[in-house]
């Protein structure tokens, strides 16, 4: 969800003649069976603002569901009795498929509470399923439209160790000074490494974001991972950079999903800026959370429009310059890894994004980055 | 090979000529400038559009430049805005833009602004000295 700053105002309802919806009490849900089925769901109805959900539970105390579930702080129960009888509960899903249980909830759960079990929780799943996959075929189709833009910055940075490459060696067709043939063949050999540096960078870049486990990542290396690939779309010799990192800060998370988030903000605060000003990045690591802040001294926002950056589709960018997915994408990504992201703008000064994530306990336990 | 890198030209009829080289690369620096001497110019260089300006003012550069040669993409005064000004300011020292990043409408923009020759990195040898000789012609009859 975009929680926007407290000091921004949003006329934009007002102004529009459109009453803001009174606030309803959210959807208690509770869900049985946490599974690959279970988990999915739990994933995708946690970061809905109008589902609470008051509990989940297995059979099998190490079904993966339970485990994700401790990581979004949804309560864990030993026993589905317990569950159901929850107080105030609307709706509980079973997506164990035993026809056991079945017989189980039809008898316990109490009236004024909906059970959604068989091929109607089957469906749910197979909908939530497509909606993830879904999110992640757009964040991967914005990451290669983004690439295009890259172009520039490419050839730029591979151009030019290749026109040292060449000049060396037509100057050692006819080179006779052996020290000379040395100290050329040496300058050749760093040049080709420096271009396959940037080739590795790229495609590391371009790959589908994988499918491996989150671990935990840690925030400063990441952010200076992304610098160095915002560089391609974005001139960064005439912006200031200032890094306020706090030592060992981590995030738990797919660390290609948070590259490309930081490549995402980086890249469009440099844009803001027109390619001249201050650019900050901050970490910092608070008792029960972690925060990130990328700040730019560019343009800002208007107040009509904070509201709306966050949409799919979005964009103040000419034609051809931005996909409007950029940050509908991170903002996905952003919750998946249980965090907000939050907006301050003020026209002609600057914008600040805060990224913030739940508290992890850093040192020693960081994943070998690849 | 001599690694002469003073910051003013040599007066006298010693060198073929005087070329300033503009990038922010030192690599590409020095292998133009290599390229340069070993043809018998005089060649200074600098780092970005601001230190080519100093340069040129420096002594008495500005009367014995020759050919000035300059990439785009450059920190503090980029490439397009030095190009304008020496345009402007020195509009009889023939310019050739040497750029890492291909743009034909860029090419044709520049081109009708006077600049002699765009090159696109990386460029050989031989076709970097044909380039710097027809400056050198064209230098000629604008002393005339």
């Amino acid at each position: 969800m975009t929680i926007i700053s407290p000091t921004m105002s949003h006329p934009q309802a007002e102004n529009q003649g459109i009453e803001p919806a009174p606030a309803s009490p959210p959807m208690r849900v509770a869900i049985v069976g946490a599974g690959r089925g279970g988990m999915a769901l739990l994933d995708v109805l946690h970061q809905i603002s109008r589902i609470q959900i008051v509990g989940i539970t297995d059979q099998n105390p190490s079904a993966p569901g339970l485990t994700r579930a401790q990581e979004l702080h949804v309560p864990v129960y030993d026993r589905v009795t317990d569950l159901i009888t929850h107080q105030g509960l609307n709706l509980v899903i079973d997506v164990t498929g035993d026809p056991a249980m079945e017989s189980v909830l039809r008898e316990e759960v109490p009236a004024g509470a909906d059970v959604v079990n068989g091929q109607t929780a089957r469906l749910l799943w197979v909908l939530v399923q497509h909606e993830s996959t879904l999110q992640t075929e757009l964040l991967h189709a914005e990451k290669l439209a983004g690439i295009g833009s890259f172009a520039a910055g490419i050839a730029h940075d591979m151009n030019n160790p290749l026109q040292l490459i060449l000049g060396l060696a037509e100057n050692l067709t006819d080179e006779t000074d052996l020290e000379a043939v040395h100290l050329q063949a040496h300058d050749i050999i760093e040049a080709v490494k420096r271009t396959t540096a940037i080739c590795r960078d790229l495609t590391s870049y371009s790959r589908r974001a994988s499918l491996r486990q989150d671990c935990l990542i840690g925030v400063g290396g990441k952010l200076d991972e992304a610098l160095k690939i915002a560089r391609y779309a974005v001139a960064l010799q005439d912006i200031e950079i200032r890094k306020l990192y706090q030592p060992d800060v981590v995030v738990k998370g797919n660390p290609d999903e948070l590259l490309h988030v930081f490549v995402n903000l980086i890249t469009n605060a440099v844009q803001a800026m027109d390619h001249h000003g201050t650019l900050t990045l901050e970490t910092h690591a608070m008792a029960d959370a972690t925060q990130i802040r990328v700040s730019d001294t560019g343009s800002g926002i208007a107040p009509e429009l904070l509201g709306r950056i966050f949409e799919p589709f979005f964009t103040t960018k000419p034609p051809g310059k931005g996909t409007g997915l950029g940050l509908y994408n991170i903002k996905n990504v952003i919750h998946h890894m249980n965090g907000t992201i939050e907006v301050d703008s003020q026209i002609g000064r600057g914008s600040t994004f805060t990224l913030t994530f739940p508290g992890e306990s850093g040192a020693g336990e960081r994943a070998t980055q690849s | 090979m001599s690694d002469f890198k003073s910051g003013f030209f040599v007066g006298g009829e010693s060198c073929n000529g005087r070329v300033l080289v503009v990038d922010d690369e030192p690599d590409i620096r020095k292998v133009v400038r290599m390229t340069l001497q070993k043809a018998g110019y005089d060649v200074l260089e600098a780092e970005n559009g601001e230190k080519a300006i100093e340069t040129i003012n420096y002594g008495e550069n500005r009367l014995l430049l020759d050919v000035i040669i300059c990439d785009i993409r450059m920190p503090k005064v980029n490439g397009i805005e030095a190009i304008a000004y020496f345009r402007q300011n020195y509009p009889r020292v023939p310019l050739i833009v040497l750029t890492g990043f291909p743009d034909t409408d860029m090419a044709t923009a520049l081109l009708r602004q006077g600049v002699v020759d765009y090159l696109v990195k990386p460029v050989e040898g031989e076709k970097l000295k044909a380039s710097v000789a027809r400056a050198m012609e064209q230098r000629e009859l604008a002393h005339l």
